[in-house]
């Protein structure tokens, strides 16, 4: 494999940019109601001209007010958990650990949930109200990669199987606690908390909560590629990483509560998407090496063109009415796992 | 070694995006609807403040109960959208879809251009509510709980969209075919009833909803006494309560009579008095909609319940009948 270069880095991110803007573009022509190419392009061009006043209000109501908000949230949460997912994966040197299987997804799930439910019932300045779920299921987050990280301790060393173990129990006595907050609460309104599940992209942030996420993105996501060296001497071993100069404890508790901000992040806005932080990362692994200095942004592209597509199929499938996108990665992402998950064997 | 400098690169890089973003979101509020000559705020009934044009000529309604009170008010001509699942009157199924209540699609509202969206807060998510006030789209929320709020929430609707007398007109006409049951069913004891959302597993109704008032005003009165709206009961303990009644709310009653006999043959179903006499009754699925039609619904289970009650007087139970069917 050549060395990674300075320009290679950029040359191979901006190829990525490239693909995700184009998605992008097909994704606002795309939806419920039609838009021409043509008038899309048209339209683009003038908003990158700063003459958004001319586009007619309708057309700028739905592509710019609608559909470009919920592909902005399908982007930062697709590199959100695709991030999640590598850093989750190089840590524990197992290509199986992902947000989900560890039970991060499933603690902010429940974070979340409880948020939601408090929320009537404390009362809440504005600005904190806006951000109050979000919160939960970060918290939510954090508690439960630590419960799963005490949990995957043997004598001192984590253990990756027995953290992996631990990961799966804890995700599924969390989804039981779910059922259980779902049914057994008055008046929780069960249907759209069980869409909200399934993992969909409907709910666009408002303003401040936009920025409360834009900033925790960027922030976390920055700290785990300051350790993306570490994290490439982390793959031959923690011992020889040790060796080598890196504080394994310090980049393992740094990398864990980034990567669970963004799990937490990420399944307080749209619920719990599956398989984008497992699969994503072993794609761009496989085409671009496990250095994780390009790695972990070829992740955050590749997550986001993924949710993007996946987001837009769920809007138009069986348009007017909108399908969980959770359920179109699922179809796509198990056969795709298994048939990796067969090669390798091979 | 390049590597802090491939760093700062792809943060600056990041950073542009996130600009990039920031950009895109300052345009937002600028695709609201253009400004109409006048306004007026009103409080919808879960008390948020709700500015609505005057007047108000195109509405989505995105519940089916909602969409039965708009054609029960005769307001139907406003009415330019709904779901999929509004099928009652028929000529609703004709409006332009949204979609579905709890996955509407959000651009195909507003491309409707509506003045005001209906929702229920019993049944369509609050994260609808929030997106379309983000899009600067009037959302006005009903919630009723009980027979009499359910009048007052459609007199109230009526005044929203601008025409009151049809709310009264129909809150009237309402509260007489109230009135006139409750009449009947003076001095008569109420049935103790079992009302099955669903068998496998048993689904009942909580005290607090519009269903189990509605049993009560036609009657009845529910064993399950449970704080949440659908509760999941034992079997166990309907052996133990002994419903008279069940009732089951179906389009189909020879269904519900199979269903009650393959009832009859299960373990625990079997030892309940009311499946073992075959007591029970069968209405419209109307009660599952806090409509208008609810109140035939109500007077149809009465009359299954208590017979004896419409046996004298018929002459005044027909007039009845007869506005119901209207």
């Amino acid at each position: 494999m050549k060395p990674l270069t300075l320009s290679r880095l950029f040359l191979q991110c901006a190829i990525l940019g490239a693909i995700l803007f184009c998605v992008m573009v097909l994704a606002l022509k795309f939806g419920a109601i039609h838009v021409s190419l043509y008038g899309l392009g048209r339209d683009l061009l003038r908003v990158f001209l700063g003459q958004s006043k001319q586009i007619s209000s309708e057309y700028s109501l739905i592509v710019l007010n609608i559909r470009l908000p919920r592909i902005l949230l399908a982007v930062f949460v697709g590199a959100s958990l695709s991030i999640a997912g590598t850093s989750f994966q190089a840590l524990l040197r197992n290509p199986l650990a992902d947000p989900y299987v560890l039970g991060v997804s499933s603690g902010a799930a429940v974070g979340s949930i409880v948020a939601l439910l408090l929320e009537p019932h404390v009362a809440l300045a504005p600005e904190i109200a806006a951000v109050f779920t979000p919160l939960g299921g970060f918290l939510g987050a954090v508690v439960a990669i630590t419960a799963v990280y005490f949990l995957g301790r043997r004598e001192g060393r984590i253990d990756s199987n027995t953290l992996l173990l631990g990961g799966v129990i804890t995700a599924s006595l969390l989804s039981a606690l779910i059922a259980l907050l779902l049914t057994a609460l008055p008046s929780s309104n069960f249907r759209g908390m069980t869409y909200w599940l399934m993992g969909e992209l409907s709910a666009v942030p408002s303003r401040p909560l936009a920025w409360v996420l834009r900033v925790g993105f960027l922030i976390a996501a920055a700290v785990i590629y300051m350790t993306a060296s570490d994290l490439n001497l982390l793959l031959s071993g923690e011992k020889e990483a040790m060796h080598l100069g890196v504080d394994v404890r310090r980049v393992r508790i740094v990398v864990y509560v980034a990567a669970s901000a963004l799990t937490g992040l990420a399944v307080a806005m749209s619920g719990s998407i599956g398989y984008v932080g497992l699969l994503v990362p072993h794609v761009m692994r496989m085409i671009f090496g496990s250095d994780h200095r390009i790695l972990i942004p070829a992740s955050a592209f590749g997550g986001a063109i993924t949710l993007v597509i996946a987001d837009t199929l769920a809007r138009t499938i069986a348009a007017p009415s909108e399908l969980p996108v959770g359920a179109i990665t699922a179809i796509a992402g198990a056969p795709l796992f298994i048939y990796l998950l067969r090669r390798r064997l091979a | 070694m390049p590597s802090t400098f491939c760093r700062k690169a792809v943060l600056a890089a990041a950073l542009c995006c996130a600009f990039g973003i920031g950009q895109s979101r300052a345009n937002q509020s600028a695709g609201a609807a253009p400004p109409k000559e006048s306004f007026r705020t009103v409080q919808d009934e879960t008390g948020r403040s709700v500015r609505i044009p005057i007047p108000v000529r195109r509405v989505v309604s995105l519940a089916p109960s909602l969409t039965e009170s708009i054609y029960a008010l005769g307001m139907e001509d406003l009415l330019v959208g709904d779901t999929e699942y509004c099928d009652y009157p028929a000529d609703a199924m004709k409006k332009h879809k949204v979609g579905g209540a709890i996955n509407p699609s959000l651009e195909e509202i507003a491309a409707l251009k509506p003045d005001v969206v209906l929702v229920i807060k019993s049944l369509n998510r609050p994260e609808t509510v929030q997106q379309l006030d983000r899009l600067g789209i009037a959302a006005y929320a009903a919630d009723p709980h009980t027979i009499d709020e359910i009048r007052s929430s459609v007199r109230r609707l009526a005044e929203v969209l601008g025409n009151s007398a049809a709310g009264e007109t129909l809150d009237a006409s309402l509260l007489r075919q109230e009135t006139a049951l409750g009449k009947k069913l003076r001095g008569v004891a109420p049935k103790r009833v079992l009302f099955i959302v669903w068998t496998d597993p048993l689904i009942s109704v909580g005290k607090h909803t519009f269903i189990a008032d509605a049993l009560e005003h036609a009657g009845a009165i529910s064993v399950v006494e449970s704080s949440q709206d659908w509760p999941q009961m034992s079997l166990e303990e309907m052996v133990r309560l002994q419903p008279e009644f069940l009732v089951f709310a179906s389009g189909h009653s020879e269904a519900v009579s199979r269903d009650v006999e393959t009832l009859a043959e299960r373990p625990g179903w079997s030892d309940l008095d009311a499946v073992k006499h075959r007591r029970f009754a069968v209405i419209s699925d109307a009660v599952n909609r806090p409509a208008p039609r609810l109140f035939s619904a109500v007077e149809d289970l009465a009359r299954q319940l208590h017979p004896e009650a419409f046996t004298e007087k018929s002459e005044t139970a027909k007039t009845v009948a007869v506005t119901v069917k209207n």
